[in-house]
């Protein structure tokens, strides 16, 4: 966490307080969205770990084994997933194309699933910037699954609590790399710390075209993509070309 | 088809909640009001204050029952933060237990304008109202703080929200009204029951003329949009999966319908100066059809919210 973000922490618990004291909830949301604009961050002060992925979808051959080891890793229940691979299949005969594009959480920058949670259960760790659920604290009121725009939460049905992709803390804070990284046959994910500029992943996002998914709803994704096709169901609409989303997952409808 | 997290429990909460806390702010207020029509104003009350806290409990019961984790919900209550459940759980918790006492400040059969407990009565009254309003706000704060949800992330929810739910209020006001007044021939009796429901009656077509309004616009701007929010509201729009029930239930049934029934009810004492006749089958249908619309208010909004979803990937 940079230390401009730590000033908006502290201006948010100064705010908290303010509507434990007064209740006057708006007032305080409008101030605190004035003045946290009002910080300008310096270089300097972004050196702050964030760890994130970057995905070659160039070099994805849609083998699921990134999910499958994720699974694995975790035990994750029937019909829910921490990471899915889409398939993105385009075009009439003879002009076609598919494209695979691994899905996972994001470790937003900027995470609504932690700005709604209200029990504080999720949050963004300071020392790495991984978004995480405390199982512990979860009430699994579902909140955070409707506000994340990439539906990469779900209600464990084993623990009853949201779960998601944690970057694998487990491995990472061991010096490891994800499941998903290891196990991935096509060498298509890269992870590390981007805001350490000697990382490889800081160099492969600075040296390539790279995207992140719905960047509009201002979340700041954290797991960079390089060649993925964003195309979506909702152009059929246009007749010009066909798209059809494969999502491999419980819900064939992507969000 | 996308799943959706939030079904059943979690929209008869919303009604639920949102009829109850209408119900006690409508009491309040006018138990508050100052001038006209004498002591019908507390026969209203009472009914109000006595029909809250029921539906706002009921409701409780149902959204606590529907999280991942029941016997953590008071995890709820060990800290407040920005989240609008959270703000809304403080609401919603101090509503309950405050809402009781106002309640119980009725219950004496002797309860009566000016008796003992008037000032704690009057009291409480000040705090409910707004804590009601809050409670009716915060559901729909709560649905339009999210960009991932596009149809809802608008701040005209709310205005909607509140509206239906005070309407929704007066409507079960009338309807207890009609089933639990005593039928009496004394003229002063049946002039004050008049009265009191001509009251209602005109509050309640001012709520239901303001839901129009704020229905209308809240789809002007969805179709005047583009993007995330146009695609979102096809949900609804002819032609959208939930078009029927939107259409049919929320706005014939629910809006149209009761709002004609009212003006049409009120007209002759309001354009003419002719004495208003209380009409005990239009007391049933148009309460009746405000709170279908109001439960249909709910469930194809939180529905369409949640089979809709931004546009671009
Ligand atoms: S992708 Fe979703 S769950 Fe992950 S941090 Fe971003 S908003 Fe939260
Ligand atoms: S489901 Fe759990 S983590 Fe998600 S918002 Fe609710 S309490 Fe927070
Ligand atoms: S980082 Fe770990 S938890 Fe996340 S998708 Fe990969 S294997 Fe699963």
């Amino acid at each position: 966490m940079t230390k401009e973000d730590k000033h908006e922490t502290t201006r948010r618990n100064f705010v908290q307080k303010i509507i434990a004291g007064a209740g006057v909830s708006t007032v305080a949301a409008a101030t605190y969205g004035l003045s946290s604009k009002a910080t300008t961050p310096d270089a300097s002060e972004r050196r702050a770990k964030q760890y994130a992925m970057l995905i070659d979808t160039r070099k994805c051959i849609g083998c699921h084994t990134c999910s499958v080891a994720c699974k694995a890793e975790f035990d994750v229940p029937l019909g829910v997933t921490r990471s899915w691979v889409e398939y993105t299949e385009k075009g009439t005969y003879p002009n076609v194309s598919r494209n695979f594009l691994p899905r996972l959480c994001n470790h937003c920058r900027h995470p609504q699933c932690v700005d709604v949670c209200p029990t504080g259960a999720t949050y963004k760790r300071e020392q790495d910037g991984i978004v995480v659920v405390d199982s512990g604290q979860c009430i699994g009121c579902k909140y955070c699954i409707q506000a994340c725009p990439y539906d990469a939460r779900f209600l464990n049905p084993v623990t009853g609590v949201a779960d998601k992709c944690d970057f694998c803390i487990h491995r990472v804070s061991k010096g490891l790399v994800p499941s998903c990284v290891n196990s991935c046959i096509g060498g298509a994910r890269i992870f590390g710390d981007i805001s350490d500029p000697t990382s490889e992943i800081s160099r492969l996002v600075e040296t390539n075209p790279v995207t992140v998914l719905r960047p509009g709803k201002g979340t700041e994704p954290q797991v960079y993509y390089i060649g993925a096709d964003h195309s979506d169901e909702h152009e059929n609409k246009r007749g010009w070309y066909d798209v059809r989303v494969t999502t491999h997952r419980k819900e064939k409808g992507r969000r | 088809m996308y799943e959706v997290p939030w079904g059943l429990p979690v929209i008869a909460y919303f009604f639920l909640a949102g009829l109850g806390a209408g119900a006690v702010s409508v009491s309040g207020s006018v138990l508050l009001r100052k001038g006209g029509f004498g002591s019908s104003r507390f026969a209203i009350a009472r009914c109000g204050a006595l029909i809250g806290p029921l539906p706002v409990m009921l409701g409780t019961f149902l959204i606590v029952f529907e999280l991942g984790q029941p016997f953590r919900a008071l995890n709820l209550f060990h800290l407040i933060n920005l989240s609008p459940m959270s703000i809304g759980s403080w609401f919603l918790n101090i509503f309950i237990i405050l809402s009781v006492l106002y309640a119980m400040t009725f219950m004496l059969p002797s309860a009566a304008p000016g008796d003992r407990l008037a000032p704690i009565r009057r009291g409480l009254a000040w705090v409910c109202v707004p804590l009601g309003i809050g409670v009716a706000i915060y559901t729909a704060v709560m649905l339009g703080a999210m960009p991932a949800r596009p149809l809802w992330n608008s701040p005209i929810l709310a205005a909607l929200f509140v509206l239906s739910a005070l309407s929704s209020g007066v409507a079960s006001i009338i309807l207890a009204g009609v089933f639990f007044r005593r039928k009496s021939s004394d003229p002063a009796i049946r002039n004050d029951y008049e009265n009191s429901t001509y009251l209602l009656i005109t509050s309640d077509a001012v709520l239901l003329g303001g839901e129009l309004m704020v229905v209308f616009l809240f789809l002007l701007f969805g179709q005047l949009t583009i993007g995330d929010v146009r695609y979102a509201m096809d949900t609804i729009l002819p032609g959208g999966q939930l078009a029927l029930p939107f259409w049919g239930l929320v706005v014939v049934v629910g809006l149209l319908i009761p709002f004609f029934i009212e003006i049409f009810q009120m007209a002759p004492k309001l354009l003419h100066g002719r004495k208003f006749r209380s009409h005990v089958p239009l007391e049933i249908i148009s309460p009746v059809a405000i709170l279908i619309g109001g439960f249909a208010l709910r469930y194809t909004l939180v529905i369409a919210g949640q089979i809709s979803a931004p546009a671009a990937l």
